[in-house]
Protein backbone atom coordinates (compact mmCIF):
# COMPACT_ATOMS: atom_id res chain seq x y z
CA UNK A 1 0.00 0.00 0.00
CA UNK A 2 2.57 2.79 0.94
CA UNK A 3 5.00 3.80 -1.78
CA UNK A 4 6.91 5.33 0.63
CA UNK A 5 10.80 4.16 0.87
CA UNK A 6 10.76 5.30 4.32
CA UNK A 7 8.37 3.75 7.11
CA UNK A 8 6.91 6.03 9.45
CA UNK A 9 8.38 5.90 13.34
CA UNK A 10 4.92 4.28 14.24
CA UNK A 11 4.65 1.36 11.93
CA UNK A 12 6.62 -1.52 13.60
CA UNK A 13 9.31 -4.08 11.24
CA UNK A 14 7.16 -6.65 11.78
CA UNK A 15 4.28 -5.69 9.69
CA UNK A 16 4.57 -4.86 6.03
CA UNK A 17 2.93 -1.64 5.60
CA UNK A 18 0.37 0.62 8.30
CA UNK A 19 -2.78 -1.10 6.80
CA UNK A 20 -1.65 -4.37 7.45
CA UNK A 21 -0.73 -3.37 11.11
CA UNK A 22 -4.04 -1.51 11.41
CA UNK A 23 -6.17 -4.13 10.30
CA UNK A 24 -4.14 -6.57 12.47
CA UNK A 25 -4.77 -4.77 15.89
CA UNK A 26 -8.55 -4.44 15.03
CA UNK A 27 -8.34 -8.73 14.54
CA UNK A 28 -6.97 -9.15 17.54
CA UNK A 29 -9.77 -6.84 19.61
CA UNK A 30 -12.36 -8.42 18.08
CA UNK A 31 -11.07 -11.99 18.89
CA UNK A 32 -10.76 -10.34 22.48
CA UNK A 33 -14.19 -9.23 22.00
CA UNK A 34 -15.32 -12.92 21.52
CA UNK A 35 -13.75 -13.79 24.55
CA UNK A 36 -15.35 -11.16 26.21
CA UNK A 37 -19.03 -11.76 24.81
CA UNK A 38 -18.18 -15.60 25.82
CA UNK A 39 -17.18 -14.51 29.67
CA UNK A 40 -20.13 -13.04 30.68
CA UNK A 41 -22.09 -15.17 28.63
CA UNK A 42 -21.74 -17.70 31.37
CA UNK A 43 -23.35 -15.44 33.62
CA UNK A 44 -26.16 -14.81 31.61
CA UNK A 45 -26.88 -18.39 31.30
CA UNK A 46 -26.70 -18.09 35.00
CA UNK A 47 -28.78 -15.44 35.18
CA UNK A 48 -31.03 -17.27 32.59
CA UNK A 49 -31.43 -20.58 34.28
CA UNK A 50 -32.02 -18.99 37.84
CA UNK A 51 -34.54 -16.90 36.35
CA UNK A 52 -36.72 -19.48 34.47
CA UNK A 53 -36.65 -21.84 37.83
CA UNK A 54 -37.73 -18.69 39.93
CA UNK A 55 -39.56 -15.87 38.06
CA UNK A 56 -41.78 -14.42 41.19
CA UNK A 57 -38.19 -13.87 43.50
CA UNK A 58 -36.77 -12.14 40.49
CA UNK A 59 -39.39 -10.18 40.08
CA UNK A 60 -39.81 -9.47 43.85
CA UNK A 61 -36.30 -8.82 44.84
CA UNK A 62 -36.10 -6.30 41.38
CA UNK A 63 -38.02 -4.14 42.94
CA UNK A 64 -35.67 -3.64 45.85
CA UNK A 65 -32.98 -1.83 42.95
CA UNK A 66 -33.24 1.64 42.40
CA UNK A 67 -34.32 2.24 38.68
CA UNK A 68 -33.56 5.71 38.83
CA UNK A 69 -29.87 5.25 39.34
CA UNK A 70 -29.86 2.54 37.09
CA UNK A 71 -31.62 4.65 34.06
CA UNK A 72 -28.79 7.54 34.97
CA UNK A 73 -26.23 5.45 34.63
CA UNK A 74 -27.66 3.76 31.35
CA UNK A 75 -27.50 7.51 30.13
CA UNK A 76 -24.14 8.05 31.80
CA UNK A 77 -22.55 5.42 30.06
CA UNK A 78 -24.44 6.03 26.17
CA UNK A 79 -23.26 9.19 26.50
CA UNK A 80 -19.12 8.20 27.41
CA UNK A 81 -19.80 6.05 24.21
CA UNK A 82 -21.20 8.96 22.07
CA UNK A 83 -18.19 11.05 23.36
CA UNK A 84 -15.64 8.17 22.83
CA UNK A 85 -16.71 7.84 19.02
CA UNK A 86 -16.36 11.00 18.91
CA UNK A 87 -12.67 11.41 20.09
CA UNK A 88 -11.42 9.02 17.35
CA UNK A 89 -13.85 11.27 14.94
CA UNK A 90 -12.06 14.22 16.29
CA UNK A 91 -8.65 12.73 15.58
CA UNK A 92 -9.24 11.48 12.29
CA UNK A 93 -10.30 15.01 11.48
CA UNK A 94 -6.61 16.29 12.89
CA UNK A 95 -8.52 17.99 15.75
CA UNK A 96 -6.04 16.92 18.32
CA UNK A 97 -8.09 19.68 21.44
CA UNK A 98 -11.33 18.17 20.87
CA UNK A 99 -10.34 14.96 20.88
CA UNK A 100 -8.28 15.43 23.79
CA UNK A 101 -11.50 17.10 25.60
CA UNK A 102 -13.64 13.89 24.35
CA UNK A 103 -11.51 11.94 25.94
CA UNK A 104 -11.49 13.83 29.20
CA UNK A 105 -15.18 13.78 29.25
CA UNK A 106 -15.09 9.89 28.63
CA UNK A 107 -12.81 8.99 31.51
CA UNK A 108 -15.21 11.74 33.94
CA UNK A 109 -18.40 9.66 32.56
CA UNK A 110 -16.62 6.67 33.60
CA UNK A 111 -16.06 7.94 37.26
CA UNK A 112 -19.58 8.96 37.14
CA UNK A 113 -20.62 5.65 36.67
CA UNK A 114 -18.96 4.10 39.32
CA UNK A 115 -19.77 7.06 41.83
CA UNK A 116 -23.87 6.31 40.88
CA UNK A 117 -22.57 2.19 41.41
CA UNK A 118 -21.10 2.64 44.35
CA UNK A 119 -23.93 4.71 46.10
CA UNK A 120 -26.24 2.20 44.61
CA UNK A 121 -23.46 -0.53 46.57
CA UNK A 122 -22.83 1.19 50.05
CA UNK A 123 -26.76 1.32 50.58
CA UNK A 124 -26.80 -2.72 49.73
CA UNK A 125 -23.97 -3.21 51.80
CA UNK A 126 -25.71 -1.07 54.78
CA UNK A 127 -29.03 -3.19 54.83
CA UNK A 128 -27.56 -6.36 54.03
CA UNK A 129 -29.05 -7.07 50.57
CA UNK A 130 -26.03 -9.20 49.47
CA UNK A 131 -24.79 -12.67 47.72
CA UNK A 132 -25.38 -16.14 49.17
CA UNK A 133 -24.46 -16.56 52.79
CA UNK A 134 -23.66 -12.72 53.50
CA UNK A 135 -27.29 -11.69 52.72
CA UNK A 136 -29.42 -10.94 55.77
CA UNK A 137 -32.10 -8.41 54.76
CA UNK A 138 -35.50 -9.17 56.22
CA UNK A 139 -37.46 -5.61 55.39
CA UNK A 140 -41.26 -6.01 54.73
CA UNK A 141 -40.84 -6.28 50.94
CA UNK A 142 -39.07 -9.74 50.80
CA UNK A 143 -40.78 -11.59 53.86
CA UNK A 144 -42.58 -13.92 51.05
CA UNK A 145 -39.50 -14.18 48.89
CA UNK A 146 -37.68 -17.49 48.83
CA UNK A 147 -34.07 -17.32 47.39
CA UNK A 148 -33.62 -13.25 47.40
CA UNK A 149 -29.91 -14.11 47.95
CA UNK A 150 -29.55 -15.93 44.68
CA UNK A 151 -30.77 -12.62 42.71
CA UNK A 152 -28.16 -10.77 44.58
CA UNK A 153 -25.27 -13.14 43.88
CA UNK A 154 -26.13 -12.98 40.37
CA UNK A 155 -26.67 -9.41 40.82
CA UNK A 156 -23.61 -8.29 42.45
CA UNK A 157 -21.36 -10.74 40.36
CA UNK A 158 -22.53 -9.23 36.88
CA UNK A 159 -22.49 -5.65 37.46
CA UNK A 160 -19.47 -6.18 40.12
CA UNK A 161 -17.07 -7.56 36.81
CA UNK A 162 -19.06 -5.15 34.67
CA UNK A 163 -18.06 -2.31 36.95
CA UNK A 164 -14.26 -3.79 36.82
CA UNK A 165 -14.46 -3.14 33.29
CA UNK A 166 -15.49 0.30 33.56
CA UNK A 167 -12.73 1.13 35.78
CA UNK A 168 -10.25 -1.33 33.18
CA UNK A 169 -11.65 0.75 30.54
CA UNK A 170 -10.91 4.57 32.95
CA UNK A 171 -7.31 3.22 33.24
CA UNK A 172 -7.05 2.68 28.99
CA UNK A 173 -8.93 5.82 28.51
CA UNK A 174 -6.13 7.98 31.11
CA UNK A 175 -4.04 6.33 28.57
CA UNK A 176 -5.08 7.78 25.63
CA UNK A 177 -5.12 11.10 27.43
CA UNK A 178 -1.39 10.91 27.54
CA UNK A 179 -0.58 9.30 24.26
CA UNK A 180 -2.67 12.21 22.32
CA UNK A 181 -1.07 14.46 24.44
CA UNK A 182 2.52 13.76 23.90
CA UNK A 183 1.73 13.65 19.76
CA UNK A 184 1.99 9.85 19.59
CA UNK A 185 -2.15 9.51 18.62
CA UNK A 186 -2.47 11.58 14.93
CA UNK A 187 -4.80 11.28 12.23
CA UNK A 188 -2.22 8.85 10.76
CA UNK A 189 -1.83 6.40 13.45
CA UNK A 190 -4.50 6.15 16.22
CA UNK A 191 -5.23 2.36 16.47
CA UNK A 192 -5.05 2.59 20.33
CA UNK A 193 -7.65 4.36 20.39
CA UNK A 194 -9.66 2.49 17.70
CA UNK A 195 -9.29 -0.57 19.93
CA UNK A 196 -9.93 0.96 23.16
CA UNK A 197 -12.76 2.24 21.56
CA UNK A 198 -14.01 -0.52 20.25
CA UNK A 199 -14.00 -2.23 24.36
CA UNK A 200 -15.29 0.78 25.83
CA UNK A 201 -18.50 0.37 23.73
CA UNK A 202 -18.71 -2.94 24.46
CA UNK A 203 -18.94 -1.96 28.30
CA UNK A 204 -21.54 -0.05 26.87
CA UNK A 205 -23.01 -2.63 24.95
CA UNK A 206 -23.22 -5.30 27.83
CA UNK A 207 -25.04 -2.21 30.15
CA UNK A 208 -27.88 -2.13 27.42
CA UNK A 209 -28.78 -5.71 28.85
CA UNK A 210 -28.26 -5.92 32.22
CA UNK A 211 -30.34 -2.52 32.87
CA UNK A 212 -33.49 -4.28 31.48
CA UNK A 213 -32.71 -7.57 33.49
CA UNK A 214 -31.97 -6.05 36.56
CA UNK A 215 -33.62 -3.25 36.98
CA UNK A 216 -37.02 -3.13 34.73
CA UNK A 217 -38.59 -7.30 35.52
CA UNK A 218 -42.01 -6.37 33.62
CA UNK B 1 -3.02 4.04 4.60
CA UNK B 2 -4.89 5.59 7.62
CA UNK B 3 -6.80 8.13 4.92
CA UNK B 4 -8.33 5.55 3.11
CA UNK B 5 -10.32 5.02 6.85
CA UNK B 6 -14.33 5.41 6.38
CA UNK B 7 -14.70 8.72 8.52
CA UNK B 8 -18.60 8.83 9.90
CA UNK B 9 -19.97 12.14 9.89
CA UNK B 10 -20.76 13.46 12.94
CA UNK B 11 -24.27 13.95 12.19
CA UNK B 12 -24.91 9.96 12.47
CA UNK B 13 -23.23 9.97 15.50
CA UNK B 14 -25.30 12.48 17.37
CA UNK B 15 -28.35 10.49 15.49
CA UNK B 16 -27.22 6.72 16.96
CA UNK B 17 -27.03 8.75 20.37
CA UNK B 18 -30.08 10.20 20.15
CA UNK B 19 -31.67 7.34 19.08
CA UNK B 20 -30.31 4.79 21.99
CA UNK B 21 -31.46 7.58 24.43
CA UNK B 22 -34.64 7.43 23.16
CA UNK B 23 -34.90 3.37 23.30
CA UNK B 24 -33.92 3.69 27.01
CA UNK B 25 -36.86 5.54 27.58
CA UNK B 26 -38.90 3.23 25.40
CA UNK B 27 -38.25 0.35 27.76
CA UNK B 28 -38.05 1.96 30.96
CA UNK B 29 -42.03 3.32 30.09
CA UNK B 30 -42.90 -0.20 29.24
CA UNK B 31 -41.48 -1.66 32.06
CA UNK B 32 -44.12 -0.57 33.75
CA UNK B 33 -47.07 -1.36 31.82
CA UNK B 34 -48.17 -5.03 32.76
CA UNK B 35 -47.85 -7.49 29.29
CA UNK B 36 -47.36 -10.28 30.85
CA UNK B 37 -44.46 -12.39 29.58
CA UNK B 38 -44.31 -9.95 26.68
CA UNK B 39 -42.24 -7.78 28.56
CA UNK B 40 -39.49 -9.39 28.37
CA UNK B 41 -39.75 -10.34 24.86
CA UNK B 42 -40.10 -6.37 24.27
CA UNK B 43 -37.26 -5.35 26.67
CA UNK B 44 -35.34 -7.84 24.80
CA UNK B 45 -35.89 -6.89 21.34
CA UNK B 46 -35.07 -3.32 21.98
CA UNK B 47 -32.09 -4.08 23.72
CA UNK B 48 -30.67 -6.01 20.62
CA UNK B 49 -31.65 -3.21 18.38
CA UNK B 50 -29.28 -0.63 21.09
CA UNK B 51 -27.28 -3.19 20.94
CA UNK B 52 -26.82 -3.60 16.99
CA UNK B 53 -27.27 0.31 16.79
CA UNK B 54 -23.61 0.32 18.81
CA UNK B 55 -21.73 -2.62 16.90
CA UNK B 56 -22.66 -1.18 13.22
CA UNK B 57 -21.71 2.82 14.17
CA UNK B 58 -20.24 3.24 17.24
CA UNK B 59 -17.91 0.40 16.76
CA UNK B 60 -17.90 0.98 13.15
CA UNK B 61 -18.44 -2.51 12.20
CA UNK B 62 -20.99 -1.52 9.30
CA UNK B 63 -17.33 0.05 7.36
CA UNK B 64 -14.95 -2.33 9.07
CA UNK B 65 -13.63 -5.57 7.17
CA UNK B 66 -15.88 -8.45 7.00
CA UNK B 67 -14.02 -10.70 9.16
CA UNK B 68 -14.71 -8.63 12.01
CA UNK B 69 -18.50 -8.96 11.86
CA UNK B 70 -17.83 -12.78 11.02
CA UNK B 71 -16.14 -13.12 14.75
CA UNK B 72 -18.30 -11.08 16.21
CA UNK B 73 -21.49 -12.89 14.81
CA UNK B 74 -19.44 -16.36 15.92
CA UNK B 75 -19.45 -15.51 19.45
CA UNK B 76 -23.03 -14.46 19.76
CA UNK B 77 -23.76 -17.90 18.41
CA UNK B 78 -21.84 -19.89 20.38
CA UNK B 79 -23.62 -17.97 23.21
CA UNK B 80 -26.65 -19.09 21.31
CA UNK B 81 -25.75 -22.95 21.96
CA UNK B 82 -24.60 -22.09 25.65
CA UNK B 83 -27.58 -21.11 26.48
CA UNK B 84 -29.96 -23.57 24.30
CA UNK B 85 -28.23 -26.49 25.80
CA UNK B 86 -28.17 -25.62 29.50
CA UNK B 87 -31.69 -24.79 29.13
CA UNK B 88 -32.53 -27.93 27.48
CA UNK B 89 -31.40 -29.36 30.88
CA UNK B 90 -32.29 -27.04 33.60
CA UNK B 91 -35.68 -26.06 31.88
CA UNK B 92 -37.35 -29.82 32.33
CA UNK B 93 -35.53 -31.21 35.64
CA UNK B 94 -38.49 -30.55 37.35
CA UNK B 95 -40.14 -33.50 36.05
CA UNK B 96 -37.40 -35.76 37.30
CA UNK B 97 -36.19 -34.40 40.30
CA UNK B 98 -39.11 -32.32 41.46
CA UNK B 99 -37.01 -31.13 44.71
CA UNK B 100 -35.16 -28.78 42.41
CA UNK B 101 -37.69 -26.21 42.74
CA UNK B 102 -38.27 -25.76 46.33
CA UNK B 103 -36.12 -23.10 47.78
CA UNK B 104 -32.43 -23.42 48.55
CA UNK B 105 -31.71 -23.26 52.16
CA UNK B 106 -28.55 -22.81 51.95
CA UNK B 107 -26.09 -21.04 54.87
CA UNK B 108 -27.53 -17.41 54.19
CA UNK B 109 -27.86 -15.70 57.20
CA UNK B 110 -31.42 -14.48 56.19
CA UNK B 111 -32.58 -18.22 57.43
CA UNK B 112 -30.60 -17.52 60.61
CA UNK B 113 -33.21 -15.43 62.45
CA UNK B 114 -31.24 -12.58 62.68
CA UNK B 115 -32.77 -9.64 64.24
CA UNK B 116 -35.24 -8.13 61.58
CA UNK B 117 -34.35 -4.76 59.69
CA UNK B 118 -36.64 -2.44 57.63
CA UNK B 119 -35.39 -0.46 54.49
CA UNK B 120 -32.99 1.49 56.74
CA UNK B 121 -31.62 -1.62 58.63
CA UNK B 122 -32.96 -0.35 61.19
CA UNK B 123 -34.06 -3.24 63.86
CA UNK B 124 -37.98 -4.11 64.24
CA UNK B 125 -39.76 -6.34 65.97
CA UNK B 126 -41.83 -7.71 63.23
CA UNK B 127 -43.32 -7.19 59.65
CA UNK B 128 -47.23 -6.96 60.07
CA UNK B 129 -47.30 -3.20 61.10
CA UNK B 130 -46.10 -2.62 57.42
CA UNK B 131 -48.32 -4.45 55.29
CA UNK B 132 -51.47 -2.45 55.53
CA UNK B 133 -52.50 -1.42 52.10
CA UNK B 134 -50.00 -3.21 50.27
CA UNK B 135 -51.02 -4.89 47.38
CA UNK B 136 -49.40 -8.80 47.49
CA UNK B 137 -50.24 -9.55 42.94
CA UNK B 138 -47.82 -10.11 41.60
CA UNK B 139 -46.95 -10.02 37.89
Amino acid sequence: MSHNSSSPDFLHHHFHDVDQQYQTSKFGMWAFILTEVLTFGGLFVAYTVYRSWYPEMFYDAHLLLDVQKGMLNTIVLISSSLTMALAIWAIQKKNKKLSLWMLVITWVLALGFLGIKYLEYSHKFEVGQLPGIFYSYMGPEVVNIDNPHIFFGIYFIMTGLHGLHVAIGMGLIAWLIYLTKKDKLHSEYYTPMETVGIFWHLVDLIWIYLFPLFYLIG
Amino acid sequence: MSNEHHITPLRTYLIIAGSLLFLTGVTVWVSYIDLGSFNIILAMAVATLKATLVVLFFMHLLWDDKKNLVIFVMSLMFLGIFITFTLLDTGFRGGINPEVKTAIKSKASFYDNLPLTDTHGNPVESHEDHHEGEDDSHH
